[in-house]
């Protein structure tokens, strides 16, 4: 009897926990949701529930056609897409290297990698800048790509070599042993073997890279490089704010990043956590 | 394509160029990392001895000539009303951003491990906040706290606090702890999925001889649970320690260090001196001091968790 009664106890408290979360972390991305298909008029009702002839499409068919939103959103893909590719490539090969080889100091470049988190990025952005500036990049997408790859890659490598740490090395030895090389091991066992990792470390690079704010502010210069999350912010610190079109341009920000989300989710965790689980 | 320049390789070099092998042997790990360190050398440590160097100019992005000031900038530092209430707001900011993310986080896991229908759909959702765009973020609540349209202010007016409406970013008393709660928003979700996936790795074994053994709930959790996910929360406290302290975009974005410097910190001051009055110089003298306190905040951490570990 005191069982069932201390099991009820915990299902009531852990619904509680959900039912919680659910409003604080969910609710507010259903909120701008449902308010991005509102006209301004009924936003400014101050009414939870509009009336059916108070939504429309018209926030989104204005930011897509008459403002420059969508070129910023190409930008923001063509520079997200970049910086997974290159830091993945650089990661992979690096972290492979760290996992499986006899390195020379290969403690101290660990523990360098990951102490490169503790640098202000508010510090490095100046003489990036700088050099940037010196490289003739200054707003231009090869320039910003090169600027986010060091917000990624440490992290990257650091997730990675936790994840091919995992991958037993008897694998690497028997490819060794039937004449691969380095290179062919890399892509015969750990790229296979590593895919979840790989497909978790290539989604973080894409998101991180989406999300900038800070290295986009500095090194776009102008509409060639400016991306969403930098026209987002414009529009939502104009001096009247059009709440609904600022809604729409948000929630067409989000998608990408919640569409990716659905695929890697089972593994999101696994891969972000490799480095701390192993023992 | 890999696959057959790969194989090309070794046919050559594998007869011809066998010592050239033996010596690319040795040297591979090395070549492998090569292209990470010179990304990292060129575009992070440069940068950050630049940075060091300059804060010890008089540097100005507009003006031509640059001098050496010795400790000039420092000593200004000292002076700067700004800067010491920045670094006030970025240690209580941590502080408490990190201590309640790990409070919820934890509180979060714990539910979230029970075996319940619906369970499993709540896990693949409730990350959703971390992977969105801080900018959206921070417009999604600066939305909600607008005066008399926003959700936060219509559920206030509703149920009878009318007095309470404001813009919730624009007090100076509520809008620190306003940003506080986006940290929240953000990275709770991501702190209880990662202490959960370390629940689960602890053996099934160990709670059922506690159980023999008379453990009650309270038990297990202490000596069970919480030993059991140690090494995950070390690594999360850590790193969101220096991510939360360096993190320059919720407060810029949400309210640019005001209203009347209530949500200054540190890289957004930082931010301020360098690119909108130009005083680089000055600029990097206060990103050395951050990086001054988080290098004593690492090294003590790996000295306590040391210690732990021994004891």
């Amino acid at each position: 009897m005191s069982k069932v009664r201390r099991k009820l106890g915990v299902a009531i408290s852990a619904y509680t926990v959900v039912i919680v979360s659910m409003i604080f972390f969910i609710l507010p991305m259903v909120w701008i949701i449902y308010c991005s298909f509102r006209t301004q008029a009924s936003i400014f009702t101050g009414k939870v529930i509009s009336h059916l002839n108070e939504f429309t499409l018209e926030n989104y068919e204005t930011i897509l056609s008459v403002t420059d939103y969508p070129t910023y959103f190409f930008n923001s893909f063509k520079i997200a897409l970049s910086v997974s590719l290159l830091s993945l490539i650089c990661s992979i090969v690096g972290a492979y290297g760290l996992s499986r080889f006899r390195i020379k100091g290969k403690n101290a470049i660990i523990m360098g990698i990951f102490s490169t988190q503790m640098f202000p990025q508010v510090l490095l952005i100046i003489p990036m800048y700088l050099i940037v500036f010196s490289l003739q990049m200054l707003d231009s997408v090869i320039g910003v790509v090169l600027g986010q790859l060091i917000l990624v890659l440490p992290f990257s490598i650091w997730m990675l070599k936790g994840y091919f740490d995992n991958i037993p090395v008897a694998i690497d030895d028997s490819a060794r042993i039937d004449g691969c090389n380095v290179l062919q091991r890399l892509y015969y066992v750990i790229l296979p073997l590593g895919a979840p990792g790989i497909m978790v470390a290539g989604f973080f690079s894409f998101v991180v890279s989406w999300g900038d704010y800070l290295i986009v502010s500095i090194i776009s210069q102008s509409q060639r490089t400016a991306t969403a999350t930098l026209v987002i912010q414009r529009l939502s610190s104009a001096l009247l704010i059009r709440w609904g079109q600022v809604a729409a341009a948000a929630v067409l920000t989000i998608v990408p990043t919640i569409i990716l989300f659905s695929f890697v989710q089972k593994r999101l965790v696994e891969g972000l956590t490799a480095g701390a689980v192993k023992e | 394509m890999i696959k057959g320049w790969a194989i090309g390789l070794t046919a050559v070099a594998h007869p011809v160029f066998s010592h050239f092998n033996m010596k690319l042997r040795k040297q591979q790990g090395i070549m492998l990392i090569l292209p990470a360190i010179l990304v990292m050398g060129l575009f992070t440590v440069y940068p950050l001895l630049e940075g060091l160097r300059m804060a010890f100019t008089n540097k100005h992005l507009l003006k031509e000539g640059v001098r050496y000031v010795g400790l000039q900038n420092f000593i200004r530092l000292l002076s700067d009303e700004i800067f010491w209430v920045s670094l006030y707001h970025s240690v209580l900011l941590t502080a408490v951003v990190v201590f309640l993310q790990f409070v919820l986080g934890l509180i979060l896991a714990l539910a979230m491990n029970q075996k319940l229908p619906g369970m499993s759909l709540f896990k693949s959702i409730i990350m959703a906040s971390w992977v969105i765009p801080v900018a959206a973020t921070v417009i999604l609540f600066k939305f909600m706290a607008q005066p008399d349209i926003g959700l936060i202010n219509i559920v206030i007016k509703t149920i009878g606090f009318e007095n309470l409406n404001r813009y919730w970013l624009g007090d100076p008393n509520v809008a620190l702890p306003f940003i506080m709660l986006l940290h929240l928003w953000r990275n709770v979700p991501f702190y209880g999925v990662a202490f959960l996936a370390a629940m689960q790795a602890i053996p099934e074994s160990y709670y059922e001889a506690a159980e023999i053994d008379g453990a009650n709930t309270r038990h297990k959790f202490w000596h069970i649970t919480l030993p059991g996910i140690r090494n995950m929360v070390i690594v999360m406290v850590t790193i969101h320690v220096l991510w939360t302290f360096n993190n320059f975009d919720f407060v810029y974005l949400a309210t640019g260090g005001g209203p009347v410097n209530a949500t200054d910190v540190l890289p957004v001051y930082v931010y301020r001196q360098c690119w909108t009055s130009y005083t680089i110089g000055y600029g990097a003298s206060i990103g050395t001091v951050m990086l001054l306190l988080l290098m004593i905040y690492f090294i003590v951490f790996i000295k306590i968790s040391e210690r732990d570990k021994i004891a």
